[in-house]
């Protein structure tokens, strides 16, 4: 067994014991927020504007929000406190390779997007009543966009100092909520919004979730894979050289 | 020479209208296999900076860290292989046991499934933590917590341990475990660099001492090598409630020190005689409570070499920091 996979895995045996305690949490917030976007959204319109391409919408958009939760609001809150405690200090400390800690950590909040993710599913089928035409792409799909938003969260949370970190999820959260084309279609927004959002990933993230779980005529395209692609080199590349970087 | 550094200098950049601050400055020191070195020094000076560049964490500005031969500054991955380090902060296992945690930091460390359980096993039952080895990380107290931590490091020590700060809240039965411990590391030929403000803790358990002020090595030899530059005695008295502090007498050699109705002074060896006449003089003159007169401690040295200045027979003792001082 190489050395970099016997440290990962022991990594990610070390994290898991550290993580399943707060598990539930996680569960219990990303559910939280399934049932805000899929009950709450759909009281704000009356009934007959419930058009079924607005409930897909509210359906896959549960699904990337509880992903994108964890990712890029948990998981960077996460390594601010491990900044802070010195948790990160000591993990810097073990004889293991630097990139198998990076991986062991993306892997890990990956990871722990899962029990909430089923939730939304759930969820999801049954308050909107609506069936899914699945593409074989969905699994990728999911650990893609899981891995980027993990990766991006992680990018921010070793570029910044961990309070500025705690600001910019708690910004970040009601941004992607409020102001990004997740739960509805882009052209509602502002068309310099638009533009501000085809320079981010969180509207690949959720074309993504929404075309694998509702395929469209014209087949899945590959164009937001590769933009989320792009975005999770971009984090792991931060990630790894402020985290590998002796100070 | 296990470990050995050499002119080691690190300066933090300073920032917008911040200067640069000189953390370490020109440090040089080295620690035998089977060595157990202590790191004195204030609050500021320089100690924490210095072991993280040791144990591969942080990156000198300039000078040289040798382990076993190898420049460890372009080699940081072999530093974390051959160092365990037990970090001042606070352990976090919020959710993993003691044995847990043991187990695998040793496995991450290098040890197999079954070495790394006995290993647990032994340290477990050598510190007397068994009581808590299956209570989750925060519920354990803050001595139970770094006995935990030195056994994850412990557990596979390395050919350099560096403990900074091992002992703070921990109960004094279990302290003289863990020293038991670090003398059995250091007989099995593992080196120890230990970070600490105990120096009364440190004059027992260390062969050596090194101290630190302002980043700079001040003063290096053993402990009595390090009183020797004191004027030999100790006179402490206990004032009487509502008394004055006594005028010196002309054989008092330092400045009094005055701490609540504590009042200090050392002396030399033949000024024992009146000084003694002197101090029952005023107890039965109910000026003060009681008195005692002693060998100058190593706490004693440790102050008057950092606050007021290095003797010249202590700087003669750090050969390679007396160019620093």
């Amino acid at each position: 067994m190489s050395r970099w996979w016997r440290s990962y895995r022991l990594l990610l045996l070390w994290r898991v014991l550290r993580i399943k305690a707060e598990l539930p949490m996680f569960v219990i917030l990303q559910t939280a927020f399934s049932v805000g976007i899929i009950f709450g959204f759909s009281y704000l319109l009356p009934p007959e504007a419930t058009h079924p391409d607005f409930l897909m919408y509210l359906a896959t958009g549960s699904i990337t929000m509880s992903i994108i939760t964890i990712g890029m609001v948990i998981a960077p809150q996460g390594i601010a406190t491990g900044k802070q405690d010195g948790t990160l200090d000591y993990d810097k400390t073990l004889p293991v390779p630097r990139m198998a800690i990076m991986m062991a950590d993306v892997s890990i909040w990956s990871l722990a997007s899962l029990p909430g993710l089923v939730a939304a599913f759930v969820l999801a089928g049954l308050r909107l009543d609506i069936s899914f035409q699945v593409s074989p792409l969905l699994l990728p799909a999911i650990l893609l966009v899981m891995l980027a938003s993990t990766a991006v969260g992680f990018g921010l949370a070793y570029a910044f100092k961990p309070m500025v970190t705690l600001m910019v999820t708690q910004l970040l959260v009601f941004f992607i909520l409020m102001f990004s084309p997740v739960n509805f279609p882009a052209d509602r927004l502002p068309e310099w919004l638009q533009a501000v959002h085809r320079a981010l990933p969180i509207e690949p993230m959720a074309e993504i979730i929404r075309t694998t779980l509702s395929v469209p005529a014209g087949g899945v395209s590959p164009t937001p894979f590769l933009l989320v692609g792009v975005w999770c080199v971009l984090g792991l590349v931060i990630t790894y050289r402020v985290m590998a970087r002796r100070v | 020479m296990l470990l050995l550094i050499e002119n080691l200098t690190k300066v933090y950049r300073g920032g917008f209208r911040k200067e640069g601050t000189v953390a370490n400055d020109g440090i040089c020191f080295s620690v035998a296999a089977g060595e157990i070195v202590g790191l004195l020094g204030h609050n500021g000076a320089g100690k924490t900076t210095l072991v993280n560049q040791i144990a591969g964490i942080a990156k000198p500005t300039s000078g040289t860290v040798r382990l076993s031969g190898r420049d460890v500054v372009a080699d940081p991955d072999f530093a974390r292989q051959e160092c365990a380090f037990m970090p001042q902060a606070q352990a976090r296992f919020d959710g993993v046991t003691p044995r847990q945690a043991i187990e695998v930091i040793a496995r991450i460390r290098g040890a197999g499934r079954a070495a790394a359980r006995a290993r647990a096993d032994e340290l477990i039952e050598a510190l007397d933590i068994g009581h808590w080895a299956k209570t989750s990380g925060e519920r354990l107290s803050g001595g139970v917590r770094r006995l935990t931590s030195f056994a994850m490091a412990a557990a596979v020590p390395g050919r350099l341990m560096i403990l900074d700060e091992p002992t703070n809240d921990v109960d004094p039965v279990r302290r003289r475990r863990l020293w038991e411990q670090v003398r059995m590391l250091g007989m099995t030929g593992c080196g120890v660099l230990l970070v600490t403000h105990n120096v009364v803790e440190a004059e027992r358990s260390v062969d050596r001492l090194v101290i630190l002020d302002k980043g700079r090595v001040v003063a290096e030899g053993t402990s009595a090598d390090l009183r020797m530059g004191s004027a030999g005695l100790r006179l402490e008295v206990t004032l009487s409630l509502g008394a004055l502090a006594p005028d010196s007498p002309g054989w008092v050699e330092s400045s009094p020190l005055r701490q609540g109705q504590r009042w200090t002074v050392s002396l030399a060896q033949e000024s024992a005689a009146a000084a003694l006449e002197w101090a029952q003089g005023l107890r039965k003159a109910g000026h003060i409570e009681e008195f005692s007169l002693t060998p100058t401690s190593l706490e004693d040295a440790y102050v008057r070499i950092v606050d007021a200045g290095i003797p010249a027979e202590v700087e003669r003792l750090a050969p390679r920091g007396d160019q620093h001082v």
